[in-house]
C-alpha cells in the first residue's frame, strides 16, 4: 500500500486524482489536503507514522502555497526526504527553476486528458524516490505521452 | 522980556510939539517895524522849535550810532588783537615752512633723481608690458577658443542629458511594459490554461467513459468540443512562445548552426519518416545566438516545410549558410554588423503567392483554411521576432506551388 499526500485547491482536479488513482494497478492510500495549510498540519499529524511515500503538491493555492510548503518541508529534519512532485497548470522556466533549486524531485505539468492523468500517476508511482535523490535538472519535468 | 521968553518957550514948546509928533510917528513905525519883527521872531522861534525836535531826534539816533560803533570799535579792537597774534603765530608758522620747504627741496632734490632711475625702470617695464600684451592677447584669443568650446560642450552635454532623460524614461515605460507582458504570460500560462484543461478531460472521460450512452451525434459534438479546446490549448501554448521572445534572458552563445538543424531534425524524426522528407545541409556557421530562440527559429521554419509540402511529392528542405560582409546583403534598412551569417531555407512545398511575402510573418496571419492546415498563424511572427532579437534580416519569397525559401541574415559577431 503506498501512502500518497495530494494538496490542490480545485476540487475538480483532487476528484479526477482520485478517479485517476481508481485506475491505477498499485493498491494506494490518498490523504487530501485542500490547501497548503492544510497539508502543513496533515503533515504534522501523520509525522509519527510511516511518512508519505510521495506528495503530489499544487503550486497555486490560498493560504500557503506550493512554494512556501516545498520550503518548509524542505527545511523541516522530519519532513525534508519526502519526495514531492510538482503538480502544476503552468510549466513556466521561473516556476521550473525555482522549484527544482527548493529541492523538489519531479515537475509534472497536470495533463490534458483523463489518461495521461493516470499514467502520470503510474510514472511517479514507479520511480525510486526514497530517500529523495535528486534529478538532473534536464530530467526534472516529468512529461508523459 | 517975559514976552521974548514966552515966544521962545512957546516956539520951543511949539518945536517940542513937533518933535513929539515925530517921535510918536516913528514909534509907530517902530512900533509896526517891532511887530513885524516880533512876528518874524515868532515864525522863526516855531521854526527853531521845530528844527530843534528834529535836532533832539537826529542826536539820539547819532547817540545810538555812536553807542553802536563803540561796541563795533571794541570788536574790531578785539578782533585786531587776534588778527595781531595769528600774524605773530604765521611768523612763526612762515618761518618753519621755509625750514619745511628747505627739506622739500632737498627731497625734490633725491627724487629727480630717483625719478631717473625710476624712468629707466619703467622703460624697461614698458617693454615687459608690450610683450606681456602680446601674450594676453594670445591668451584672450585662446580663452574665447575655450569658452566656445565650453558653451559647445554645454549644449552638448543639455543634448545629451535630455537625451539621457529620454532614454531613462523609455527605459520606464519598457520596465512597465515588460512587466505588463509578463502578467499577461502569468495570465496565459495558468489562468487561462486551466479551465481549458478541465475541459479536455471533462471531454475526454466523456468520450472514454460514457461513449456508450452518446449517440453517435452526441460523441461528434464531443469529438468537436475536445478538438477545439485543443486547438485553443496550442494557441495559448504559440502566444506563450511569442512573448517568451520579448521577456526573456537574452544571453548570446556561439551555436553551430548545423548542430541545431540536427537537434530539430529529431524534434521532427515522425513527420520526417511519415512524408519520406529529406533535410540536406549545405556549408556550415557558428553563430552567436540566443540558443533556445534560435532552435524555435530553425524549428518553426523547418516545420512550416514539413507542414505545407505537396501531397504527391516527398518534401526536400536544403538549408545553405556561409558567412557574408555587409555589401553583400540586401536590404532597405542600416546594417550594425560587419559580418553576417547568410541561412537560406529552402523547400518544394506548396509556397505562397508573392504578395504574401511580408504579410506571412504577422501575429495570426494564416494563409490556409485551418481545415486543410492546422495552425495558429503565430509561428512565422515568433520568428521575425527572435531575429529581430538578434539584430538579423529575415525576407521570404515564393511563389504558389513552387516553393518557399527564407532568407536569414544573424550577425556573426557577437553583439557588444
Amino acid at each position: 500500500m503506498k501512502n500518497i499526500f495530494l494538496a490542490d485547491d480545485d476540487a475538480d482536479d483532487r476528484d479526477f486524482f482520485i478517479d485517476a488513482l481508481k485506475e491505477v494497478s498499485l493498491p494506494t492510500d490518498i490523504t487530501l489536503s485542500n490547501n497548503g495549510l492544510e497539508l502543513m498540519k496533515n503533515l504534522e499529524n501523520l509525522i509519527q507514522h510511516p511518512p508519505p511515500h510521495v506528495i503530489f503538491l499544487d503550486l497555486n493555492m490560498p493560504f500557503k502555497d506550493g512554494f512556501q510548503c516545498l520550503e518548509e518541508i524542505r527545511n523541516t529534519p522530519k519532513l525534508k526526504d519526502i519526495p514531492v512532485v510538482i503538480f502544476s497548470t503552468s510549466a513556466s522556466d521561473i516556476y521550473v527553476d525555482k522549484t527544482y533549486e527548493q529541492g523538489a524531485n519531479y515537475y509534472i505539468q497536470k495533463p490534458s486528458s483523463f489518461k495521461l492523468l493516470v499514467k502520470s500517476i503510474e510514472k511517479v508511482l514507479s520511480l525510486e524516490m526514497w530517500p529523495s535523490p535528486k534529478p538532473q535538472r534536464e530530467n526534472y519535468i516529468l512529461s508523459i505521452s | 522980556m517975559i514976552r521974548i521968553q514966552l515966544a521962545k518957550a512957546l516956539r520951543s514948546l511949539a518945536f517940542l510939539n513937533t518933535e513929539k509928533k515925530k517921535r510918536a510917528a516913528e514909534l509907530i513905525v517902530a512900533n509896526k517895524e517891532l511887530v513885524f519883527q516880533n512876528e518874524e521872531k515868532e515864525k522863526r522861534a516855531v521854526e527853531l522849535f521845530i528844527a530843534n525836535k528834529k535836532l533832539v531826534v537826529q542826536n539820539r539816533e547819532k547817540e545810538k550810532k555812536a553807542a553802536e560803533l563803540i561796541i563795533a570799535n571794541k570788536e574790531l579792537a578785539f578782533q585786531n588783537e587776534e588778527k595781531e597774534k595769528r600774524a605773530a603765530e604765521l611768523v612763526i608758522a612762515n618761518k618753519e615752512l621755509v625750514v619745511q620747504n628747505k627739506e622739500k627741496e632737498k627731497r625734490a632734490g633725491e627724487l629727480i633723481i630717483a625719478n631717473k632711475e625710476l624712468a629707466f625702470l619703467n622703460d624697461e617695464k614698458e617693454k615687459r608690458a608690450a610683450e606681456l600684451v602680446i601674450a594676453n592677447k594670445e591668451l584672450a584669443f585662446q580663452n574665447e577658443e575655450k569658452e566656445k568650446r565650453a558653451s559647445e560642450l554645454i549644449i552638448a552635454n543639455k543634448e545629451l542629458a535630455f537625451q539621457g532623460d529620454l532614454k531613462e524614461r523609455r527605459a520606464t515605460e519598457l520596465i512597465i511594459a515588460n512587466k505588463e507582458l509578463e502578467s499577461f504570460t502569468y495570465i496565459s500560462s495558468h489562468d487561462l490554461q486551466e479551465p481549458l484543461r478541465k475541459i479536455q478531460i471533462f471531454s475526454t472521460r466523456l468520450i472514454d467513459d460514457e461513449s456508450q450512452n452518446l449517440s453517435e451525434k452526441g460523441k461528434s459534438y464531443v469529438l468537436g468540443m475536445n478538438e477545439a479546446s485543443t486547438r485553443m490549448q496550442s494557441l495559448i501554448r504559440d502566444l506563450l512562445g511569442y512573448s517568451r521572445t520579448t521577456t526573456s534572458e537574452r544571453k548570446f552563445v556561439s551555436t553551430n548552426l548545423n548542430t541545431v538543424i540536427e537537434l530539430v531534425k529529431k524534434d521532427f524524426i515522425e513527420i520526417i519518416t511519415a512524408k519520406n522528407a529529406t533535410i540536406k545541409v549545405v556549408g556550415e556557421c557558428d553563430v552567436p545566438v540566443i540558443p533556445f530562440q534560435f532552435h524555435q527559429l530553425i524549428q518553426n521554419i523547418i516545420g512550416n516545410a514539413l507542414k505545407f509540402s505537396k501531397p504527391d511529392l516527398s518534401p526536400l528542405i536544403i538549408v545553405k549558410s556561409k558567412i557574408v560582409k555587409r555589401s553583400e546583403v540586401i536590404s532597405d534598412k542600416p546594417l550594425s554588423a560587419e559580418e553576417y551569417c547568410h541561412i537560406t531555407i529552402t523547400d518544394n512545398g506548396i509556397g505562397f503567392a508573392h504578395k504574401f511575402k511580408d504579410h506571412i510573418f504577422e501575429l495570426f496571419k494564416r494563409l490556409h483554411d485551418k481545415d486543410k492546415i492546422p495552425g495558429t498563424g503565430i509561428g512565422l511572427a515568433i520568428v521575425k521576432k527572435i531575429v529581430e532579437n538578434h539584430n538579423g534580416l529575415i525576407t521570404a519569397s515564393s511563389e504558389i506551388n513552387k516553393g518557399a525559401c527564407f532568407d536569414i541574415y544573424i550577425p556573426s559577431n557577437l553583439p557588444l
